[in-house]
């Protein structure tokens, strides 16, 4: 099968040897519970045979011979066996579906911890709905192909050879006659299979349609209402949900045809059985208790085969998914750390030189073309600009989220290219421009989930940025609950969380993207000045400057156009200087000061 | 139970199909209980030794014969049932779309997309599985069971009595088990739903995570809220794991006392051996029906949660709707707004205050304001997207509240910030608005909105796909698309809300001019954020926090040398920084 897997191209393929082996490494912490599930499966199957065989013996031996206790034995067997069944199919289905949790967890905590070192580069290119679905539902499909697909397959395999030897060993004469059906039963599900398959991609691709007919029709009802057209969309919604509907209506005749097609062989089966062993009975090279046994495993004979052809697609989506995931796993991180970090010289001081640095996004548009700037450790530094002059490219530099393409920055002067992320971070810590909540606690978003910093370091940063006030009138204090992207925060709520937190981890270097908020109320926006304040003291700091306060207590004011430096001073001396600050300052600015 | 109600009227419609289908499954469930008893006769007469070889093959074709017409029973059952059920699911949702067409923006505000997108497809779905297998499998269930009962009670009343009294009991394992598997399943999808929210934010939040090295941090909370999520997936996997061996168990248990019975009793004498075989098949008859009445009680409790949150569309009276009574608009297009005030939604926040201005018809209003002054809020007025809570809106001095609301919106063309277009054809997104398009009209829009600068830049011209499917068009190409969608209503009433926004300065220009010899006798009102689209309005306004502070024409409001005359001067500074380049 591996071999033309290929050309099945449309479809995917059902198996593909590289994938499985690397999904068996992920399986191989856990052979010894996995190998005791398979045994136990097979006990299952065995066991499985036994009661027709039973059957016969009973009705051949004491129910013919007219012994009433003779009966009770068989009984006995025939109750033991269904327990002993019970018990090994229970127990199989424990031990498979252990392995099975197990590998999805490993798997999904493989995937989460690879993620989390991907560079931000990675997570621009990929949509976190995509991220999600690979940790939910390819993990999903890879748990199926385990615990349904491969060992069921060979489950299915062995229940039709176990039957068929019972069968042989009982009585070749029989067991011939009852094998005939067997190959058109294979002939019937195949040609359904392949009517339903068409069928359902039919019905899936209409559903998707429908889907993506309804989102945009709900984005744009206004237009709809506003523009008489409802009854326009009535009709194409008419349309499809009828294309869909007729989708599905094949797909029932198919069913409909298809399982009386079944049970009508299994008739012609059990005639045949009849007609043949009957004349066997008669003839005296078969027993009544045979023929009855025989009707029974022929039908036992039949799930497997309408198994295996469902088995497929559960392969199929296996494939698909397991090809997805080690896609991500195999997405190497842009920003690495070096082989042989070194370390900041203690104290660390905080002093930061850029030398000539350009950068980009994409190789041939760079953003930054040659910076230099040297900021002494402790100095204060706006970055001002039009959008799209490079400014928080410049910040995404400094914290290395990204990697410069030319020239070098330095930290206390070593480059930090040379130190690891999780050093350089825990002395340049970036406060983004959207502040984010995650859902916790008001303390557990200020500490994340760092437990080296205790509740009071939590209190203290709060005090620090003013944040403790309106903590203490929340429900719960520090321990009010946050709801998902901290929806229930307003957004200087949120910035004062966010100034809170970098206080608590205190770092020596910070990297501000100030964004001016309409939205927040002239308390509020005091509150956050205050903290802008407290929170640069003392501290190197380089802040994306949208307020004109904030550019006033800043040291020295560095002003980028089209990637490059143009200006660079005190406030008072650029605007002395009348060049492109001043005109920038104008028109930014000039409106706001009322 | 109450919500059930709301399908009786879409049962009815297909009354006949569903009673033909019935009646066909009360006949099939006759017929397929009839093939045991055949089984009986040939193997009476085999213990027996008198028959003739040849009159075996008429069992057999007594067996085949049934499984024919018990087959096409089934057939006809299915295609009269689960069609019909498709059908109702087919015009179930057809009510349910009409419905979101007549709702207004309240209703799209309270409601998220994907979860009206799930009841019309997933709700749906659990409705039409509880009508079409749910029903088609009970009456199958129900109607086999008693043709077999008969037929047992007839041969030997202890063990009909045995299996009557035991088979049920199959069925009450899958309900019971299942209703487990449910709050199991309940729990599993809360911690999935954590597990996702998790994820969500990390990925979503991984600049925050970065900047403080927490990933270690990140992938330890993780790790936990997984191995939890294990932990109650394996409880759930295990019971479903429990379901079909203790199904199988309940089932070979009764055959194992049938085969004790029976079996003793064909020993004695007193029941013959193809008897049993016979009791034998009514078990493996009857085992999937009892198992599928299982799967009804399942089914039924999703449908009738899935009706109840169906119910609550068919149910919400939109706020905005046609007056019982309504008038028709005379048709002149006079703008009035009388002290109108405009609240945020459940809050004591002014949108709109105070607000009272006229336009006679055929002149043109501007808007100006910063962005939240409630600019867009104000069209929305005219349109009816919603209504004031204080004042009034008067077209042609008529309260547009009494207004026939369909007559109304023909009267408006409008232009909105985010110029929504749809994936069809550019013909079909101009021509959006009117029933037939004239082939002289779209040329004159598409000339108007000067669309026909790009139009050699599609691949197939005016009838490129637009969306996903098609072309991506520029914020600019998108505008004018919408410009002219608004246009070939040919309305009374023309509303551009920052419609040219992303059209370049020397284009904007061009279909401004063209716009001014349309404007003639139609009433405009133009919202913008560049003064040079609007100096040349009859009247502009400047909008602050909801209210009023400057009005006026161009050259009176920069003799005011107030807040328009500050927006004035700061866009000539700009203009002046972007030629620095």
């Amino acid at each position: 099968m591996v071999h033309h897997a290929n050309d099945d191209t449309i479809l995917g393929k059902a198996y593909d040897g590289r994938l499985v082996r690397r999904l068996a490494k992920y399986v191989m912490p856990y052979w010894r519970q996995f190998s005791v599930a398979i045994l136990l499966l097979i006990g299952a199957i065995l066991s499985d045979l036994l009661p027709p065989l039973l059957l016969q013996r009973a009705i051949d031996g004491p129910i013919r011979a007219g012994a009433v206790d003779g009966v009770w034995p068989y009984f006995v067997a025939f109750v033991s066996t269904l327990l002993i069944n019970f018990v090994f199919r229970y127990s199989h289905s424990y031990f498979i579906n252990s392995v099975g949790q197990q590998v999805m967890k490993d798997l999904r905590v493989a995937i989460f911890r690879h993620v989390q070192y991907l560079s931000l580069s990675f997570f621009n290119r990929n949509p976190v709905g995509r991220l999600i679905t690979r940790i939910t539902n390819d993990v999903d499909a890879l748990n199926e192909f385990l615990t349904q697909g491969v060992v069921m397959i060979v489950a299915d395999l062995l229940t039709l050879v176990g039957i068929i030897v019972v069968m042989f060993v009982l009585n070749w004469r029989l067991a011939l006659i009852s094998l005939a059906t067997l190959p058109v039963l294979v002939l019937i599900v195949s040609i359904y299979q392949r009517f339903m398959r068409a069928t359902y991609r039919l019905v899936r691709q209409r559903l998707a349609r429908i889907n993506a007919f309804l989102s945009e029709q709900i984005s744009g009802i206004l237009v709809t209402q506003l523009f008489n057209a409802e009854e326009r969309s009535r009709m194409a919604f008419a349309r499809l949900s009828d294309d869909y509907m007729q989708a599905n209506i094949r797909s029932v005749l198919i069913f409909a045809i298809f399982i009386p097609s079944v049970n009508l062989l299994a008739a012609i089966g059990t005639a045949a059985l009849l007609w043949g062993g009957g004349n066997g009975v008669l003839a005296g090279w078969a027993s009544l208790g045979m023929l009855v046994a025989f009707i029974q495993y022929l039908e036992r004979a039949f799930q497997p085969i309408r198994n295996l052809a469902e088995r497929y697609t559960v392969l199929q989506s296996a494939m698909a998914s397991a090809e997805r995931i080690f896609a991500v796993l195999d997405t190497e991180a842009e920003v690495r750390d070096p082989v042989h970090p070194r370390s900041l010289p203690t104290p660390v001081r905080g002093e930061i030189e850029l030398r000539n640095v350009v950068f980009g996004y994409h190789p041939n548009e760079p953003v930054l073309r040659g910076i230099n700037l040297h900021i002494p450790a402790g100095q204060s530094v706006a970055i001002v600009g039009a959008t799209g002059a490079g400014k928080s490219s410049l910040v995404g530099l400094l914290a290395r989220f990204y990697d410069v393409q030319e020239g070098s920055i330095t930290l206390d002067g070593i480059d930090i290219r040379e130190l690891k992320q999780a050093e350089l971070r825990r002395h340049i810590a970036a406060v983004p421009q959207d502040p984010v909540c995650f859902s916790g606690t008001i303390a557990s978003n200020i500490r994340l989930h760092n437990d080296a910093i205790s509740d009071e370091q939590v209190r203290a940063a709060a005090e620090m940025v003013g944040a403790h006030r309106f903590i203490e009138r929340l429900p719960g204090g520090y321990n009010h609950e946050v709801r998902e992207r901290g929806a229930n925060l307003s957004i200087g709520q949120r910035q004062l969380l966010a100034f809170a937190r970098v206080i608590a981890f205190n770092p020596e270097v910070l990297l501000i993207l100030d964004e001016a908020t309409s939205s927040v109320d002239t308390e509020t926006e005091a509150l956050i000045q205050t903290a802008l304040t407290r929170l640069m003291r003392g501290r190197t700091s380089i802040i994306i400057a949208h307020r004109l306060s904030t550019i006033r207590h800043v040291d020295r004011i560095v002003v980028l156009h089209k990637g490059r430096v143009v200006e660079d001073g005190t406030h008072d001396e650029l605007l002395a200087r009348r060049g492109y600050y001043y005109r920038l300052y104008q028109l930014q600015f000039a409106g706001m000061t009322g | 139970m109450y919500h059930l109600r709301l399908l009786f009227p879409y049962i009815y419609r297909y009354r006949h199909r569903m009673i033909a289908g019935l009646l066909v499954a009360a006949f099939g469930a006759a017929v397929s209980a009839l093939s045991p008893l055949v089984l009986r006769l040939a193997v009476d007469s085999l213990a027996d030794g008198t028959i003739e070889p040849h009159r075996l093959l008429w069992f057999g074709d007594a067996l085949i014969g049934l499984a024919v017409i018990d087959g096409g029973m089934k057939f006809v059952q299915r295609m009269l049932i689960a069609v019909t059920s498709y059908r109702i699911e087919n015009d179930l949702r057809a009510d349910l779309f009409d419905r979101l067409l007549s709702f207004d923006q309240m209703f799209y505000q309270q409601n998220y997309t994907g979860d009206l997108m799930a009841r019309l497809t997933n709700d749906l779905s659990a409705v039409r599985q509880f009508l079409g297998p749910g029903l088609n499998g009970a009456a199958t269930a129900v109607l086999t069971f008693l043709a077999a009962t008969v037929l047992m009670m007839l041969v030997d009343p202890l063990l009909a009595l045995i299996v009557v009294l035991l088979l049920p009991m199959v069925t009450i394992v899958f309900v019971a088990i299942g209703g487990r598997m449910r709050q199991a399943f309940h729990r599993v999808q809360n911690q999935f739903g954590v597990l996702s929210t998790r994820a969500q934010e990390n990925f979503a939040g991984i600049r925050t995570v970065k900047a403080f090295a927490q990933e270690e941090a990140e992938i330890a909370v993780f790790t936990a809220d997984n191995e939890r999520y294990r932990k109650l997936n394996l409880h759930y996997v295990l019971l479903s794991g429990t379901l079909w061996p203790a199904m199988t168990l309940c089932l070979g248990l009764i055959t194992a006392l049938i085969l004790l019975v029976g079996g003793q009793q064909v020993a004695a004498g007193t029941l013959t051996i193809g008897e049993l075989v016979q009791f034998n098949a009514y078990l493996a008859l009857l085992a999937f029906p009892m198992i599928i009445l299982g799967w009804m009680v399942n089914l039924f409790q999703q449908a009738t949660a899935s009706l109840e949150r169906l119910n609550d569309i068919l149910r919400y009276q939109p706020m905005i709707s046609s007056p019982s009574t309504p008038r028709l608009p005379p048709g002149y297009g006079s703008i009035e707004f009388r002290k109108v005030g405009v609240r945020a939604n459940h809050s004591d926040q002014w949108l709109l205050r105070d607000l009272s201005f006229q336009v006679p018809a055929g002149k043109v209003l501007a808007v100006v304001g910063a962005t939240g002054a409630g600019k867009t809020t104000l069209v929305n007025l005219l349109g009816r997207v919603r209504d004031p809570d204080e004042g009034q809106v008067l077209i042609d001095g008529i309260d547009v509240r009494e207004l026939e609301l369909a007559a109304l919106r023909r009267m408006i063309g409008y232009v909105p910030q985010e110029s929504f277009l749809f994936s069809m054809p550019l013909r079909e997104n101009i021509g959006f608005g009117v029933a037939t398009v004239d082939p002289a009209r779209l040329d004159h829009v598409i000339e108007m909105s000067r669309l026909s600068n790009d139009l050699d830049q599609f691949p197939d011209g005016i009838d490129t796909m637009v969306g996903e499917r098609g072309v991506t068009l520029s914020g600019g190409q998108k505008q004018r698309v919408a410009i002219a969608r608004a246009l070939i209503r040919d309305p009374r009433i023309l509303i551009l809300d920052d419609a040219l926004s992303s059209v370049d300065t020397h284009t904007a220009a061009q279909i401004l001019a063209g716009l001014r010899a349309e404007m003639n006798g139609r009433t405009t009102i133009i919202i913008a954020q560049r003064i040079a689209t609007v100096r040349d309005a009859d009247q502009i306004i400047v909008l602050d926090d909801g209210q009023i502070v400057e009005r006026g024409s161009h050259q009176e409001l920069l003799a005011r040398n107030g807040r328009y005359a500050a927006m004035y001067r700061r866009e000539l500074l700009a203009a002046e920084l972007e030629r620095e380049e």
